[in-house]
């Protein structure tokens, strides 16, 4: 009698409300714009006793979504599945949480291996798994190869493949037409807008808490550095040069090596004369940008050191602020160049190059990475 | 068979080919020395003419003073041994263009037709797509000049099997060998996983004079005076081929030999040419044109003309490419299609039938 008057209720509505949350909305994330809904203390089992009237609860403030301002995400309030984005190449749907993904673009592939555990990456390119441009050799080690051949892509049987309008416009249509979402998007070296490649991608895969946390992780260190360097344009003016064969390049506005000349708290010469991207110029170019500090963003392989020695033995820059006090610093270039978060740990051991007071040590504090 | 419109001589054809030849060429040896100061006052530091000239007096061992340091670094380290590099590099384009064209009696014949600039490509992609190019210092050009010659000896080779040389199978084997060649470098730059290395051959096939210093002139120099002057000795051989082999044979010439060592003379300064500057296009072609409605078909003439214009054009292109857009760069070869192709069709529309067409 006991059972049947109070246990089998109780039982009833545990189920019911189970039953209800299995059915919801079939969603991996939580609408991060609703409160986390807070375990059920416990179930009323005795006959409810009349109370006195409610206090009138003041409505709680609307908390702003996260994604509202993410672009390329059509619906931020959805977080169901399908999921739809608008990628540079239009509309796609991503019909359900993707569990292999492809993205054959390197700076792809370094954002989406903080979001995802490692294998729901199925396969990569042959430049990811390279130490001398990739930051992620290393974990992808065993991760199949691929290169921009559809076919190979293709018998990977990825549920969604996200990359970069260089992948190929002819590719693109090859693969949707064997009905795999791809979404092409940018990606961007300065913070507000790698925040938000970041959480568009973590929409895509369906991890926006992991990609929220990550996005507040990127901006603390971030702010942590400004706090030290006083912020872009604050500090010595700084030229991030390479040479290839017998051709000299520098980073001016708009470049990767730019934008963490900026975060580092330096001034970017070649953006301060005028260069926009990265263009070729001269030694008298150089000296015309008359630059403080020289980095060197290139493998050793390819000569960072040499050109290096080079410059410092080279008559005619001896009179640069840069070669007369021996400041021209080879830097790890795969931190300087690629598209991804990773730029932040070049920021960081700039900020120790320009601001050797400030950074005593070697900040080595390593990314979160996703359970 | 004559060599139709090529050995038409203009009304001035009276005129001593040793007047001509002094007055053409100093006129532009002014030019070229006109070129060399202007060039070297421009530049994203900006030295005043009047600084340039002291520092020029100082470096010939007068006594000069008023300059910086700063400034006489500039010219003598950068901008001179540059714009040096260019001018030999303009003499081999527009002399081997010159030479190509009575070669082959075909206006459109330039340096590249023999495989040379396809085959300095190629040796200058595999060395930045391999790497290469960190071996040792001058590893790049190194690496052209060893394509460029290959290409010239692999199309030469096939031109002259069985021991009988032909100027037809020449064509064709050059032909034949540029498209090889040219699908060898798509295949690098398609297959190329680094974009740093893509923009640096990309760059290069576009032809530049970026950071090139004494030891670039150094090296290609002795070549390419050599092979200048090995031609400009045997322009009266390049005019009587143009007749014809049994009317040049008649008159003297050792076709056989002539025949190829005027090819190899060609391929040798245009090789180290592209081997220290890149493929730098137009120039080898417009050059000797231009210049034959002014002085005519005569080599004699024609060839240190043809040497002192191709200089003029390259300072100038490679003037224009490192200042419009300080302190950035454009590539040279970019700019003298810039300005040889529209000065190049204005000649056509305006001569018509004196550009000499076969």
């Amino acid at each position: 009698m006991l059972i049947r008057t109070y246990l089998l209720p109780v039982l009833a509505a545990a189920m019911l409300m189970l039953l209800l949350v299995a059915c919801s909305d079939g969603s991996d994330d939580q609408n991060p714009a609703s409160p986390t809904p807070q375990p059920v203390e416990a179930v009323e089992t005795s006959t409810p006793t009349p109370t006195a009237v409610p206090e009138p609860t003041p409505t709680p403030e609307p908390v702003p979504n996260p994604l509202e301002d993410v672009s390329a995400i059509v619906d931020p309030e959805n977080l169901s599945w399908p999921r739809v984005v608008e990628g540079l190449n239009g509309i796609v749907s991503i019909p359900a949480k993707p569990e292999r993904i492809i993205t054959a673009s390197i700076g792809h592939d370094e954002i989406t291996l903080a979001l995802v555990p490692r294998d729901r990456l199925v396969a990569v390119g042959g430049v990811s798994k390279d130490p001398t441009y990739s930051n992620v050799a290393s974990m992808v080690d065993d991760t199949a190869e691929i290169s921009r051949d559809p076919e190979g892509i293709i018998a990977q049987a990825p549920d969604v493949i996200v990359t970069s309008p260089y992948f190929g416009d002819d590719g693109v249509a090859a693969l949707t037409r064997a009905g795999i979402p791809v979404v092409q998007t940018d990606l961007h070296n300065d913070l507000d807008q790698r925040v938000n490649d970041i959480l568009l991608m973590g929409y895509i895969y369906g991890e926006v808490e992991r990609a929220l946390a990550f996005a507040s992780e990127l901006r603390g260190r971030y702010e942590s550095l400004l706090e030290l360097t006083g912020g872009p344009g604050a500090g010595p003016r700084v030229l991030a040069m390479t040479n290839y064969s017998d051709s000299i390049w520098v980073a001016g506005g708009n470049s990767t090596e730019g934008s963490v000349i900026g975060a580092a708290g330096g001034t970017n010469a070649a953006e301060v004369a005028g260069i926009d991207g990265n263009q070729n110029t001269s030694l008298e170019g150089v000296i015309s940008m008359d630059p403080e500090i020289i980095i060197i963003p290139q493998p050793l392989e390819f000569g960072a050191e040499e050109f290096r020695q080079s410059l410092l033995s080279n008559e005619a820059l001896s009179e640069l602020p840069a070669i007369r006090d021996g400041r021209v610093y080879v830097v790890e270039s795969r931190l300087f160049t690629t598209l991804s978060h990773w730029n932040m740990l070049g920021a960081e051991e700039l900020a120790r190059i320009l601001w050797p007071d400030r950074f005593p040590e070697p900040i080595t504090t390593p990314f979160s990475e996703p359970e | 068979m004559r060599a139709g419109g090529l050995t038409r001589w203009p009304s001035y054809r009276r005129a001593g080919v040793t007047a001509r030849l002094a007055i053409g060429t100093s006129a532009l040896l002014l030019l070229t020395i006109g070129a060399i100061l202007a060039s070297l006052s421009l530049g994203p530091v900006a030295i005043p003419v009047g600084d340039v000239a002291s520092i020029i007096l100082s470096m010939l061992g007068l006594d000069a003073a008023g300059f910086g340091r700063t400034e006489q670094l500039i010219i003598e380290q950068i901008r001179l041994p540059r714009i040096l590099v260019g001018a030999i590099v303009g003499m081999a384009l527009g002399v081997s263009g010159a030479t190509m064209q009575g070669l082959f009696r075909n206006p459109m014949a330039d340096p590249g037709i023999v495989g040379v600039s396809a085959g300095g490509a190629v040796g200058a992609v595999v060395a930045i797509a391999t790497g290469a190019v960190g071996l040792f210092f001058l590893a790049l050009p190194a690496f052209a000049f060893l394509g460029a010659m290959a290409a010239a000896f692999l199309v030469y080779g096939i031109a002259a099997l069985g021991g009988r040389f032909s100027m037809a199978t020449l064509l064709l084997a050059g032909v034949a060998v540029n498209a090889l060649l040219g699908a060898v470098i798509s295949a690098i730059i398609i297959l190329l996983p680094d974009n740093g290395a893509l923009r640096e051959i990309l760059f290069w096939l576009a032809g530049g004079l970026d950071s090139r210093s004494w030891e670039h002139l150094r090296i290609s120099m002795p070549l390419i005076l050599g092979g200048t002057a090995l031609i400009v000795l045997m322009s009266r051989d390049l005019n009587l081929l143009m007749l014809g082999d049994d009317e040049a044979r008649s008159m003297g010439v050792r076709v056989g030999i002539a025949r190829p060592v005027l090819l190899a003379a060609a391929a040798l300064a245009t090789g180290a040419a592209v081997a220290v500057s890149g493929t730098i296009s137009f120039v080898g072609l417009v050059v000797p044109h231009m210049l034959r409605l002014v002085v005519g078909p005569d080599h004699r003439v024609l060839i240190p003309m043809s040497a002192a214009g191709g200089a003029v054009l390259v300072i100038l292109a490679d003037t224009v490419a490192r200042t419009v857009v300080q302190p950035a760069e454009l590539p040279v070869g970019v700019l003298t299609a810039f300005e040889g192709a529209p000065f190049f069709i204005f000649l056509l529309v305006r001569n018509g039938r004196r550009i000499y067409l076969n």
